[in-house]
């Protein structure tokens, strides 16, 4: 599914350079659920920006479904993440002056399906979130929480097969944390990959794989064979 | 795939600030469409055919110094020199139009008719008038020499013969042959015979209703409202200002010489609506400028504003274009809906100049044009944010909170 051998990124400013990332390797299988845990500024977003194609690697190679990314135009990376890539992010990021039907209709809109297949699919990501009842809403009238579940909501409505999530819960309390989390693993159970950063160690725990990043590189990789299990 | 609901959604939040720019794209389309229409008839005006030469005239007054000065053989003798000047084509002694000072009298078809006469200017010539002023004969022939009668202010004169601008034939002879009728000065009996007809002549005052009706009269008349009417061959116009300065001095020392180039008079007649034709399209181009800016403004300020959802919008499958594309539409819903309430508005507008200060009608081309070049500028205006916010980087999203 994702692929990352000597990945590197460096930002440079004029004065100094900071290398966010050095020699990054991993590789996640179609169906994972990885939690990615590690110190503020080791390189998780990074990682997670490069994964998602929101920024270019300085180096190394990415493949990303068997194919190198590294040479696509602005278009393709687009399209790429258009198609293949649903992004939940700590802040929800819900377009303010968009209803939550809108909201969800935004990705779908670039992909530029019919509007009654739109419409389909909206209905039905809003179902799975269990908010279809407030689909006239703007966020600013939902909980945290529920603008989390519309979030995911729009990330799911193009049948993504690949998830990143940045911190998903960190603005939410535990309860509402945890009613995300169970719809994660439900979207997991689906069959769609996901990659997650998080700084809950008990959330990271019930994930199947966690990696941690030190130094903005991959520190150790820890198996849980069984997630239910090790979170009772 | 355009997206025009949901921004008309997302504008719709934003609705004071959109309708507020709206209404000044729509006012300045009011005054701006109104002002080209004045505009464009003054040009109009200023710019039509006089039916003379003004480009190759040059008239030359002079005021003599003594009481008893002979005015008509000093005129003589002038034109005698200064037909022979070869640069020179031809010259008369008249006074000229297009300067904003001249004669006028009602004219009749009819004897002894006061009620119903036609204003025209009234032109005393010589021979060499029709080429002196570059003018077109469309009928008939030019008065011969020996024709010429003179006059002084306080003796009373008559003529039998006239030439007369094709506007007054028409007006007085419809479509009958007007040569060899007569035409005659109001509530007096003596008939004038039209014996040509010149194509043009806009007289004293070009912009006067009565303007085009002109007469001829072959008649030398001592008066120091007159002027030597030169005309000069292509091209010598202007050296030709200082060497009949210099060569009327000559002649006869005595005198005070002014020469002049028609245009320059022409121009001075015209000059409140040059003026006007500056100023208001001063007026055009500033308007256009601050509605420009005010969209710069705005469009700047709600790309600064959405960073954060531009980035959003990025991460879920937008590409450059995409972002560019969606600030342009937004600004073009702004600027149709301002437009469409523009072109109301300048109606409004111009129904009122056109009956409290008699202006022109507005021509719906007009607006047409005012209102696409509008909108054309404002798309241009907000290109400039647009293509900024398509750089805008998709890792904003993560980067900022
Ligand atoms: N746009 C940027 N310009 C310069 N440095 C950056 C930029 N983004 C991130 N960094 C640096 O890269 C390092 C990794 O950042 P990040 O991936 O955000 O860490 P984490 O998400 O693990 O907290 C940090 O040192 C951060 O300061
Ligand atoms: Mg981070």
């Amino acid at each position: 599914m994702l692929k990352m051998h000597k990945v590197r990124k460096s930002f440079r400013t004029d004065t100094i350079e900071t290398h966010a990332l050095r020699d990054f390797n991993l590789e996640v299988k179609e169906g994972e659920f990885i939690a990615v845990t590690g110190p503020s500024g080791s390189g998780k977003t990074t990682f997670l920006n490069i994964a998602g194609l929101l920024e270019a690697h300085s180096g190394g190679q990415y493949l990303l479904d068997g194919d190198d990314v590294s040479g696509l135009n602005d278009r393709q990376r687009s399209r790429l993440r258009n198609e293949k890539i649903g992004f939940i992010f700590q802040g929800f990021n819900l377009i303010p002056d968009l209803n939550l039907f809108d909201n969800i209709d935004v990705p779908l809109r670039y992909r530029g399906f019919k509007a009654s297949e739109r419409r389909r699919r909206i209905d039905k990501v809003l179902q799975q979130v269990g908010l279809a009842a407030r689909a006239k809403y703007l966020p600013s009238q939902l909980s945290g929480g529920q603008q989390q579940r519309i979030a995911i909501a729009r990330a799911l409505a193009g049948e993504p097969r690949f998830l990143l999530a940045d911190e998903p819960t960190g603005n939410l309390d535990s309860l509402m944390a945890r009613q995300v989390m169970e719809l994660l693993e439900l979207v997991n159970d689906w069959g769609t990959t996901i990659v997650m950063v998080t700084h809950d160690p008990d959330l990271a725990r019930r994930a199947e794989r966690n990696i941690q990043i030190v130094d903005g590189q991959v520190a150790d990789l820890e198996y849980h064979a069984n997630p239910a299990a090790l979170s009772a | 795939m355009l997206e025009l609901r949901p921004i008309l959604s997302a504008l719709w939040r934003h609705k004071v600030s959109a309708l507020l720019i709206a209404l000044q794209l729509g006012l300045t389309l009011a005054v701006i469409s109104n002002a080209a229409v004045i505009v464009q008839e003054r040009i109009q005006q200023v710019t039509r055919p006089t039916g003379v030469a003004v480009a190759d005239i040059v008239t030359a007054h002079i005021a003599p110094v003594a009481k008893d000065y002979d005015l008509l053989q000093a005129f003589r003798l002038d034109l005698a020199m200064i037909r022979a000047l070869p640069e020179v084509v031809a010259a008369t002694v008249s006074r000229a139009p297009l300067t904003g000072s001249g004669s006028s009298s009602g004219v009749q078809a009819e004897p002894n008719r006061e009620v119903g006469a036609t204003p025209a200017a009234i032109f005393m010539v010589d021979e060499h008038f029709i080429d002196a002023l570059g003018m077109q004969l469309v009928a008939g022939r030019t008065f011969a020499a020996e024709e010429i009668g003179e006059a002084s202010e306080t003796t009373s004169w008559r003529s039998n013969t006239v030439i007369i601008t094709q506007q007054l034939a028409d007006k007085f002879f419809a479509n009958t042959q007007a040569l060899g009728k007569a035409i005659y000065f109001s509530g007096e009996d003596n008939p004038m015979e039209v014996v040509g007809i010149v194509a043009r002549n806009l007289g004293p005052w070009p912009n006067s209703t009565r303007a085009g009706n002109a007469i001829f009269l072959p008649i030398l008349m001592d008066t120091q409202k007159h002027d030597f009417i030169v005309r000069a061959a292509p091209g010598q116009r202007d050296g030709l200002v200082k060497l009949l300065e210099e060569k009327l001095a000559e002649r006869d020392s005595e005198r005070v010489i002014t020469v002049k180039t028609l245009e320059e008079q022409k121009n001075r007649y015209y000059a409140g609506d040059n003026t006007l034709i500056t100023m208001l399209s001063g007026v055009v181009g500033l308007l256009t400028f601050i509605v420009a800016l005010g969209i710069i403004g705005l469009t700047v300020f709600w790309v600064a504003q959405r960073q954060k959802q531009i980035g959003v919008r990025r991460a879920l499958g937008a590409n450059r274009s995409t972002i560019c594309r969606y600030f342009l539409l937004e600004n073009l819903m702004i600027a149709t809906t301002g437009i469409s309430f523009g072109v109301a508005a300048a109606q409004i507008f111009n129904h009122f100049l056109v009956s409290a200060f008699n202006q022109p009608p507005l021509p719906p081309a007009t607006v047409a044009s005012c209102a696409l070049a509008l909108v054309l500028i404002s798309l241009v205006a907000a290109l400039i944010p647009s293509l900024r916010a398509a750089n805008i980087s998709p890792a904003t999203v993560t980067r900022s909170l």
